[in-house]
Parts: C-alpha cells; structure tokens; sequence
C-alpha cells in the first residue's frame, strides 16, 4: 500500500509539472541500455514516435512511453552509449529523408546515397509511415504488369495493383525474377523500387550492377538495410520505401515494389519485440507479426486516380516448406503467390516454378482476352498431366488410353516451352505465338 | 467532462491517470484531440485511478498528459433500415460518403439469446455446389464454417455462396470483412453495386490495413446489424463474415500488449469466452433466423490450432480445403473426409443421400490406400475389384470439382448450379460402373453428367 502511495504522489508530481512545463524541448538522462533500446529517465513531454538524439553519440525515436521513463529504439549510433548520457528531444516526429536524385542509386532511411556514402544535396522528408489507403479509394486491379516470364504472364498473371509473392527455398532463382520483372518494365513508364533487407553489401551490389548492365537502373531505386544495420532499422525500411512509392502512386504513377525479403524482415521484428519484452507467440514471433506485414502490403493497391502500387515480396523457406507460419501468414495476405522448388531448379526447369502450389487470385481479370483463353487451358492441361503423372508414372506405355497418352505428351511439350533462361524475357505476343500448336480454341 | 490524462502510451495500450472524482466503466469511450484530429479509446481494464484503454488507431504524436473526456458509454452503430445497402468501418461510422440521417443507435455488445427464444427447428438450403449439398448439406439457421491453410479457396467458395444464395433469395445479408484484403472488401462492393444488389445487405469493414482494435470491433459491428435484421424485421438473415480466425488474431495482439499471460502459441486468456460472447449471439429465434457462413482461416496449415478448434466447436457444419488437392488443380479443392454436417442424418436427408455418402466415403478411403500401393507396385497388381475402385473413385474425385461463377477469371467457364437430385444420381451412375467407359478428364469442371451426352 506505501509503494501505491508512492506510486500515485510521483505520477501526480509529473503531471504537475506536465502541467506547468512551458519548454518545449525536454531533456533527458540514459539510465539503461539493453541492445539498441536505451530508457530514458525525465523526457516529461515527448510524442510517441518522436525523434530522439542521445547526445551527437545516436539517433533514435520514442518506441514507447511508460510512467516515470521512455524507451528510445536506436537507429543510428556512432560511439557506444552509457548510462548517464544526454537525450534531447526534438520535437518531430521520426521521418526518413528522400531525394528526388535518388534513380539510379542505392539509398537509405537517412537520405545516404551508399555508393559513395554521402548525403544528398536536396532532401524531403517523408513520414516513415503513413495511415493505411481507405477501401473506397481503391479501384479495381485490371491492367496486366508484364513480368515477362511465360509461365507467369500466361499463367499466374500479375496485374498492376496486385501483392504477388515470390516463395522459395535459398537458391531457387527468387531475385532473379525480380531483376527479369524489372528489366522488363523499360520503356513501359513504370518506377521500380527495389528493397533489399539484411542482405549482405556484396548481395545488393551484384543487384546494382546487373541493372545497370541491362540498362534498367535509370527507372529504379535501390533502398537498403543491410544485415549489420539494427533492426530497428531493417525493420523501418520497407515501410519508408512503400512511402516513397504511394507518393509516386499518389501523384498518378505505376510503381512496382519488390521486397527481397519477408523473411528476414519478421526476424529482424522478432528480435525487437522479444527484446522490449513482448510475449512470444507462434514460433516465438509477438502476436502482432501478422498486422506488420499486413499493413505493409496494404499499401499495394490501384488508386482511385490511375496510380498504383504493384508489390512483389519475397519469403525464403527451408526444406520447400511453404506451410510454415510466416509463410503462409504472408501467402494469406497477398493476391497469390509463385512458388518455386528447388527440386525443378535442379532438374533444369528455369524458371523453377512449382505450377501446382502457384496461384494467382486475379487470373484472367488481368490479362487479355486471348492470353485468358489460352492461359487457362495451357494451364488446366499442364495440372492435369502433373497430377496424372504421380499416379500413372509405373503404368505400362502399351495399356495407356489414347487420351493419357495424348496428355503425357502435351504436357512434356507444355514444361519445355515455359523453360526461360534468365534476362530473355517474352513480349505477350511471343508467349501466344509460342504456344499456338498446344492450344484448340474452345 | 475532464476524465483524466495519458501517463502511459505503446502501440496498442495507453494508460491515463484518472481525475479525482471522474467515474469510469468498462468499454466506455474516451477521446483527446490532438493537432485537429481526434483519437479515441476504449477502457478495457480499471485500477484504482488508473485506467487501461485501447486506442481506436495509431497512437503515433501523442504525448503524456494530454487531456482525455467522455466520448460515449459505448460503442455503438445504426439500428434501423438506414443499414441497408450501406458500408461502415468497425466503430460503426458510415464509409461510402454519404450521411446517415436517423440516429437509432444500439450498443454493439448487446445480449445473446436465450434458451426460451433459441429455435433450432429448419428445412434444408441447397447452394447448388456439389460438393457442399452432398458431402455437408446446410440448414435454415446454419452456422457453416469454410476452413483452409492460405491461399486454397476460403474467400472465392465465400463469394460463391454470396453469388448462389444471397442473390436467389429475399433475405437480407450482412457481410463482415476482419482482416481480410482490402482490395476484395472494394470489389465486393463494386460488384454488388454493379449488379443492383447492395440494397439488402449491410458490409462492415475492418481489414488487415487497420491495427488490431478496429479488427476486432468489426465482428461485434456487424453482428448487431445482423440482429436487427432478425429481431426487427422478423427475417431470414445471411451473415458472412470473412475470416472469424482474424478475430482471434485481432484479440491476441490487444492481449499481448495489455500483458495478459498468453495462453498456447500466444494466444489471449480470454479467447474461449470472446469466441463464445460472438457465436451465441449468432443464433435463431421464433420470427427471425440467422444462416451464417464463416470463413476459418488456419495459420500454418495446423488443423489442431486452438483458436481454430475453438471456433469449430460452436460449428452445425465445416467445409474443410485442402492445399494438396489445390495442388491437383481441383477447386473447391475440398477434404472430402475432414468435411461434416449435422445434417448428414437419415432423418433429415434421407436414406438414399445418406448410404450414397457412406458409399463414396467408403470407395475414396479405399482409393487412398490403393494410391500408396499402386505408388511401389503399379496398377496391373490391383484386384478387378480394386482396379474399379480405383478408377470410379478417381471419377468422382474429379465430379466434385465445379466451375464457379466467381471464379470465371481463373477457368474462363461459366458457373453451374447443380440439383442435389442429379448429384445422387450422377454418384450412384459413377458408383455402379455406369460410366466406367467414359475417360475421366470429362468429368472435371461439368455440371452434371448430362452434359456428357451418354445414352
């Protein structure tokens, strides 16, 4: 009861003081450091989510404000922390810095120009995160975005406005329908942002370069957060990058989103939440992991205006197991998913599409009509002689029915025409040209 | 009246530190404004002067020491024909920009039927899907549970019951969208206006883009619009909610962050009773019925989840899909063997339906143990017996597959309803050898088999 007595004079002390404050910009001492959140002890008036300098040591932003200290997630740090160290608020709230010069380059939440690690010269600040775009200002996803790939394009379409994933184990070729999806988009007056997280510095350089090999670098931003950067960081990228992205969207461009990748992301979130002391869930994710990617993809959309967002994530597995929870909490979010098996990958099969598991909630609403038609029967023919095979396989070629027959010699025909070798990317009349034989118009 | 003012905020949970004589309850509304905008919570949890409450949406600006007043008792929504054809957020609050100009207003937490007024008394409702009439026929006043892992059908089998039922009847319908996309929540409505159906359903709205609070109120929303229906126009009401399991989820993350010890795989303490409060307030009484369908998402492919056999529970019916048979290109990619209805019972179908469904069930049990065995040995090796098994099984594997009429875009065939006569007499044709000579690729996405032109 004393400790309650105590309690309730000290909250009512602060708010007296809160009360009479009359300086804007309050100041505070460290009094613990766990990892990269930092408690500060006297930050009477600060905004949650407000920008925070720990002395010119580090930047960081109010992640939670409790009854007699705040906690300050770490961004930025340049010289270790300790207990005793001065915060100062500033009374904005966290932003991440933009430049319009950004094309061409790899950039950061700070407005850093990587490859020579400078600033840029004009910087805007945007909001790391915006509110979630509102139902009924959203239209209907119908204009194909053209990837490329046969056994995309024609199968499992993506339309602009749509959240397709991209899910496969570690070297199955998933960056590298990213790199083909945006070389493609040249000359086709579409914006590409590509985010890579926690991947390593010589990772996001190979990207950088086969762009600028394949002339696509001009329409693209790279914005990273490498896997030595703090998870708070990791964490903010994709947000700050889908800002950039619904400020184009919203000034009535297409932009294309591809996040390399989910995965890593949850991790970096993870590590986060169980450090502030949430309650571990499934997999010892916080109950909240859906809602983060969620929100997230939300901002895939086709606007009301003509604009959209396009977003193409990517989610590594193990062992070709797409049905783990991260997995399939993303695959729940998104408008369908491509998936690729290392098996295929193996056996040559490039683009090693997994053309059972693969889905596309859209299908034909985003394509043309002729590519609809023939996609959906390439595509039931291709299911069919898949299934079919798993069970026939040991049946003896002389007892078959002419229709398996027929079947197991389409199919074979079907897989070998939807082999793609990388960067030969297909225009629609390619891929219809292409399988013209295979197809009886119905 | 001054409440109180913020002592504590983090994403889900902000605490305030109570005036003197202000008096608070449970689920009473609370708002400060801030810069022109103005951020509401509900109080979910009282100690002595300081209260817990949930924010309606994001916290991010606010400070301690803002000022916090009384908003209303409690959340509350439109009670009157004013519903019909209209969009509302989860807090009750029209979004499709246009006023709303009665103001009979109810409390969204309201009372849950009793026993004296629960009739459980009902005829059959056929969809017209094969699958769902033969193996889990429906009744008045169903409660139907659509279950499946990510990505094998729930939303589409949703719309196709929307499509099938709702279109064909005078009923009225609510339609409840939890964290669901966004993007579906917009094409539903586009599509019911398009085709001058939006003026007997009501649509709640809180999908995955908002944060957890508003996902979780749209279920309590919704239901009240659904009990209007019921209690004040005496009618026959349809209610969809798309996806109850988003409820839960909803719940866990307000629970975590209240630091309420979490039950199994983190979810809230309170989850068994917050399904119950919802599912029994979906029930039917003597003048008015509500027939709900409820899509269940399951995380991670895990049919034993918690929250997921929880909500089972309160279920007349499920419809179980499965990953695997979406796999094999046959959608509704439905587990034949997972999927029940209390109405599979000779009294209320019939004898010929019920030993046809034994029928099958028997021959597919079998089809699946000769797929393992066919696997190392090979076809040849089977019995004449097993061989027709094998082969009629695989038949009606394929007949249960149908094309819908939502998902047109993705078989570029129409939809087709089927009479639950002719899918006894198509079974029973395929079960007595009937149409062993007929190749079974014909039999994917028809109608019935009619359609193959056999005499």
């Amino acid at each position: 009861m004393e400790e309650d007595n105590y309690l309730t004079r000290i909250v009512d002390e602060k708010i007296e003081k809160i009360s009479d404050n009359s300086n804007v910009y309050s100041v505070g001492t460290v009094t613990g450091v766990k990892n990269f959140l930092i408690r500060v002890d006297g930050m009477d008036r600060v905004m949650f989510y407000e920008k925070i300098n720990i002395g010119d040591k580090a930047i960081g932003y109010v992640s939670a404000i409790h009854e007699n200290y705040v906690i300050v997630a770490i961004v930025d740090i340049k010289t270790p922390i300790i207990v005793g160290d001065m915060s100062y608020s500033t009374n904005t709230l966290f932003q991440g810095k933009y430049s319009n010069d950004a094309f061409g380059r790899i950039i950061n939440i700070f407005g850093v120009d990587i490859l020579s690690s400078k600033k840029f010269s004009s910087l805007i600040d945007l909001p790391i995160e915006r509110p979630t775009i509102a139902i009924m200002d959203r239209t209907t996803v119908n204009r194909p975005l053209e990837t490329g790939i046969t056994g995309i394009d024609m199968l499992y379409p993506i339309g602009k406005g749509q959240r397709q994933l991209i899910i496969g184990d570690k070297r199955t070729g998933k960056t590298q329908i990213l790199l083909d999806t945006i070389v493609n988009q040249k000359n086709k007056n579409v914006f590409c942002i590509y985010i890579a997280l926690g991947k390593t510095k010589k990772e996001v350089k190979t990207v950088y370069k086969e762009l600028v090999e394949k002339g696509a670098i001009n329409y693209t931003i790279i914005v990273a957060a490498f896997n030595d950067d703090l998870p708070p960081v990791i964490s903010l990228t994709p947000y700050f990058a889908l800002s950039i992205a619904e400020e184009f969207m919203k000034s009535g461009r297409d932009v294309l989103v591809c996040i390399d990748d989910l995965k890593r992301h949850a991790e970096a979130y993870r590590e986060i939440s169980l450090l502030s002391n949430k309650t571990p869930g499934r997999d010892a994710y916080p109950a909240d992991i859906f809602y983060t990617h969620s929100r997230l993809l939300e901002k895939g959309c086709q606007y009301k205006n003509g604009g959209s967002i396009t977003i193409l994530p990517v989610m590594e597995t193990k062992g070709n197991d797409i049905t783990d929870y991260i997995s399939t909490n993303v695959i729940s979010i998104t408008d369908g998913q491509i998936v690729l098996s290392s098996k295929n990958f193996q056996k040559g099969e490039k683009p090693a599409i997994n053309y059972g598991l693969s889905v596309s909630r859209l299908g034909g609403a985003v394509q043309t009509k002729e590519l609809k038609e023939m996609g959906t029967q390439i595509r039931r023919k291709l299911l069919s002689y898949l299934e079919r095979k798993s069970v026939y396989e040991l049946v003896n070629e002389d007892e078959m029915s002419a229709e398996l027959k027929n079947s197991f010699k389409e199919g074979e025909q079907i897989l070998e025409k939807l082999r793609q070798y990388k960067f030969s990317t297909k225009t629609h009349q390619e891929m219809i040209d292409l399988f013209q034989d295979l197809f009886q118009k119905e | 009246m001054l409440i109180g003012r913020i002592i504590s905020i983090s994403e889900l949970n902000v605490k305030m530190f109570l005036e003197d004589n202000a008096k608070v309850c449970l689920d009473e509304v609370l708002y400060c404004d801030l810069n022109g905008r103005r951020h509401r919570f509900e109080v979910v949890d009282i100690e002595e002067n300081v209260i817990s409450t949930i924010p309606f949406d994001s916290v991010i600006g606010l400070m301690k020491g803002l000022e916090v007043y009384k908003f209303s008792d409690k959340l509350d929504i439109e009670y009157s024909d004013e519903i019909l054809g209209r969009v509302f957020n989860s807090y009750g609050e029209p979004i499709d920009q246009k006023p709303i100009s009665s103001l009979n207003k109810r409390c969204v937490y309201d009372d849950i039927v009793t026993m004296e007024n629960l009739n459980i008394n009902s005829g059959l409702l056929y969809t017209g899907i094969k699958v769902i009439d033969f193996f889990a026929p429906l009744q008045k006043g169903y409660k139907m549970g659509l279950l499946g892992g990510a990505g094998v059908g729930k939303t589409v089998f949703i719309k196709e019951l929307i499509n099938n039922i709702y279109m064909k009847s005078k009923s009225s319908a609510v339609f409840i969208g939890v964290g669901e996309r966004s993007r579906e929540g917009k094409e539903l409505y586009d599509e019911m206006l398009e085709s001058n159906l939006l003026d007997k359903m009501s649509i709640v709205y809180g999908q995955m883009g908002e944060n957890s609070v508003a996902r979780s109120k749209a279920v309590y929303s919704g239901i009240t619009l659904a009990e209007y229906f019921r209690d004040q126009k005496n009618q026959d009401v349809l209610l969809f909610i798309d996806n109850i399991y988003r409820f839960v989820q909803a719940k866990s993350e307000i629970s975590n962050e209240l630091k309420n010890v979490p039950v199994e795989n983190g979810y809230p303490t309170t989850m068994i009773s917050d399904i119950s409060n919802v599912e029994e307030r979906i029930n039917s009484v003597d003048n008015g019925s509500i027939t709900s369908f409820q899509a269940i998402y399951v995380p991670a492919d895990d049919m034993t989840d918690e929250a997921v056999q929880s909500i089972i529970t309160h279920l007349d019916g499920q419809l179980v899909l499965d990953r695997h048979i979406a796999e094999e290109g046959i959608y509704p990619a439905v587990d034949v063997f997972k999927t029940t209805s209390k109405a599979i019972d000779v009294r209320v179908v019939g004898e010929r339906h019920y030993k046809l469904v034994e029928r099958v069930l028997k021959y597919l049990t079998r089809y699946k143990e000769l797929e393992e065995i066919i696997a190392v040995l090979g076809l040849e090796e089977l019995s004449d017996n097993d061989k027709n098994v094998f082969y009629r099984s695989r038949k009606i594997r394929n007949y249960f597959s149908q094309p819908m009429f939502v998902a047109e875009n993705y078989t570029n065939i129409k939809g087709k309803l089927v009479a639950i006569e002719n899918v006894l007499n198509d079974i029973e044709g395929i079960l007595d050898g009937k149409y062993d000579m007929v190749d079974e690729s014909k039999f994917m996405y028809i109608g019935d088999l009619s359609e193959l032109n056999i005499s």
